[in-house]
């Protein structure tokens, strides 16, 4: 087991009327970045929680490194987190809000203005946390799940209420520092943003583990139904052509051609015997948010 | 735990809570103690020109059990009675101001939703809860020994113009004093637990406000009532079992209600209603789910 890995197994919890999380497992490397996707109630702040040792599991383990969260000697020191809910007294400053995380960790005052800088907050440090937009208040998220500098970071829906320059900023830190070798676990429903940032994923609804691992090999697995999109000035030539290879042929609406059933370089093959001249030939694999749909199909609804 | 408490304390100077309290509770403790100033005026001046002293212990002697004394045994009453009112003064508000800060050393943490981040940094629930619990009982030690300073410079001024000693020598002075010390820590505690019941700031805070207040006033008609209608003495005696009769009871000289018991048993309550509430605060901090 590597020294940052995560592993949750058999996680359940079971409120009144739900079951937030049914009998989950999943893995978590080190070095990547893992994006925790789901539909809206499906589970993923609650795992986190559970994770974080916030909330009691019904039943089930999640550990870090193979240890519980509530038994890290130095949490802070060990993972770093952002949650949904992560606040700070209204009145109090931001530099303020990071230095009593601090003194609780034994974390030198100074750590606070590191952070603060590395966020680029430096400037908002003495303003009262009432005044800081929602971009600013996950800044500050951020720069207090840094303060320990930890080698795992668990972090619930941090892009939210980030401008695009934002996101592109929180992009980057995480790629970087996953490159470090951290573990980073972070859960979003930005598809398209988890699809330019998440190495692995892990995809859940209604509690339970519909998918997981390396992204590509998820996408590509869900790509059967995949379609190459063709363009040509000659299109019935080429549509009898590959009807000869068993390929079927549909229009769309931009006057282009969709293939499906052959892959994209027997496409041209077959346009090239045909002698037909081509102005487009794409292959069209599935994104994350068809195959996210495509996965979570009927399991969105609300519980 | 000394770096939780810290950090707890680093809590409550980083906002303005703890001077807005502090300038009320100072304000009125100055209104107390002028209070208790005119009162103890107006009753040595009687006693001293050969008045009796009241109120007169429920066997109508002193509380030695000796023969009704004179006039010079009378006045020492007084002025014991004068000074422990006078160098307690304020208490009434002091101990609704630390149950308050105590209670929002606790709920700040949900109204802000800064529990999370809280027990992130601190996973072991009861070292959290443990260091509220001391730190709440700190605060209540500052707000004691400022109320204290007050009080204490009004008295002494009081009893040098008037002609007599301070009074601190007298044991049963000193003791209300310090038991007003113990109180206002007590209370703290009770205020913690209270807002590990109450999670919501608002509710937690008229809650303990409002039992303070407006309940000690329904219990005291209450017990009197059920005492009057049965002829039996003893239930006026469980009327200490009410946190604020039994910090009021464990500070006074004599005896606060017609039947009231000894100061000890006043604190012994008073102590119980802590433990009780710190041991429930705990265990419900420990297994409560953070959302």
């Amino acid at each position: 087991m590597t020294e940052g890995q995560i592993v949750v197994e058999g996680l359940t919890k079971q409120y009144k009327q739900l079951r937030a999380v049914d009998d989950l497992s999943f893995t978590v490397e080190g070095g990547r970045v893992t994006g925790f996707l789901g539909p809206n109630g499906a589970g993923k702040t609650t795992t986190l929680r559970m994770l974080l040792n916030l909330v009691t599991p019904t039943a089930g383990t999640a550990t870090i490194g193979g240890h519980r969260y509530a038994d890290l000697s130095d949490p802070l020191r060990t993972v770093g987190a952002i949650l949904e809910a992560s606040s700070a007294h209204r009145a109090r400053t931001g530099r303020n809000h990071l230095r009593v995380i601090c003194e609780v960790a034994g974390l030198p005052a100074r750590r606070a203005d590191e952070v603060l800088e590395l966020v680029g907050l430096t400037p908002a440090a003495k303003r009262k946390f009432k005044g800081y937009s929602l971009g600013m208040r996950q800044r500050l998220g951020i720069a207090a799940a840094l303060l320990g500098n930890p080698r795992v970071l668990v972090l619930d829906e941090p892009a939210n209420g980030l401008d695009p320059e934002g996101i592109r900023w929180m992009r980057d830190l995480l790629r970087g520092l996953a490159a470090q070798g951290r573990t980073i676990l972070v859960s979003s429903h930005l598809l398209s943003e988890m699809e330019q940032l998440a190495d692995d994923v892990v995809i859940i609804a209604s509690g339970q583990l519909v998918v997981q691992g390396p992204l590509d090999q998820v996408l590509t697995s869900m790509s059967s139904g995949a379609q190459v999109r063709v363009r040509t000035p000659e299109p019935a030539k080429l549509a009898a052509a590959l009807a000869e290879l068993g390929a079927s042929v549909s229009p769309s609406s931009d006057g282009a051609m969709l293939v499906a059933g052959v892959e994209a370089p027997a496409v041209g093959a077959a346009a090239l015997r045909a002698g037909v001249e081509l102005h487009e030939l794409v292959a069209e694999k599935a994104d994350l948010e068809d195959v996210f749909l495509q996965l979570t199909q009927g399991r969105a609804a609300i519980r | 735990m000394i770096r939780l408490v810290h950090a707890e304390l680093l809590k409550i100077r980083t906002t303005k809570t703890w001077w807005i309290f502090g300038i009320c509770l100072f304000v009125f403790t100055a209104l107390a103690a002028t209070f208790w100033l005119f009162l103890a005026n107006d009753t040595i001046n009687s006693v001293a020109s050969g008045g009796s002293f009241l109120p007169p212990t429920s066997d109508g002697g002193p509380p030695d059990g000796g023969p009704p004394a004179g006039g010079s045994h009378e006045l020492d009453r007084a002025l014991v009675f004068a000074a422990a009112n006078i160098y307690t003064a304020g208490q009434y508000f002091g101990l609704l101001f630390v149950m308050v800060l105590g209670t929002l050393l606790v709920t700040n943490e949900y109204y802000h939703q800064t529990a999370t981040a809280t027990f992130l940094t601190t996973p072991r629930r009861t070292s959290v809860i443990g260091a509220k619990l001391i730190t709440a009982m700190i605060a209540a030690a500052v707000f004691w020994l400022s109320t204290t300073a007050v009080s204490l410079t009004a008295g002494a001024i009081f009893f040098s113009a008037k002609g007599y000693d301070t009074q601190l020598g007298e044991w049963p002075v000193t003791r209300a004093l310090l038991l007003n010390g113990l109180a206002y820590a007590l209370w703290g505690v009770l205020g913690v637990g209270l807002g590990v019941l109450i999670r919501n700031q608002i509710g937690a805070v008229i809650t303990g406000a409002a039992s303070y207040i407006i309940g000690t006033q329904i219990v005291q008609g209450i017990v009197f009532a059920i005492g009057l209608v049965l002829h039996e003495d003893w239930i006026f005696k469980t009327l200490v079992a009410w946190p604020a009769v039994a910090s009021n009871v464990m500070v006074s000289t004599e005896q606060v209600y017609p039947g009231s018991p000894a100061w000890w048993v006043g604190a012994l309550v008073l102590v119980g209603h802590a433990v009780l509430f710190g041991t429930v605060g705990t265990a419900i901090m420990r297994r409560r789910d953070i959302a």
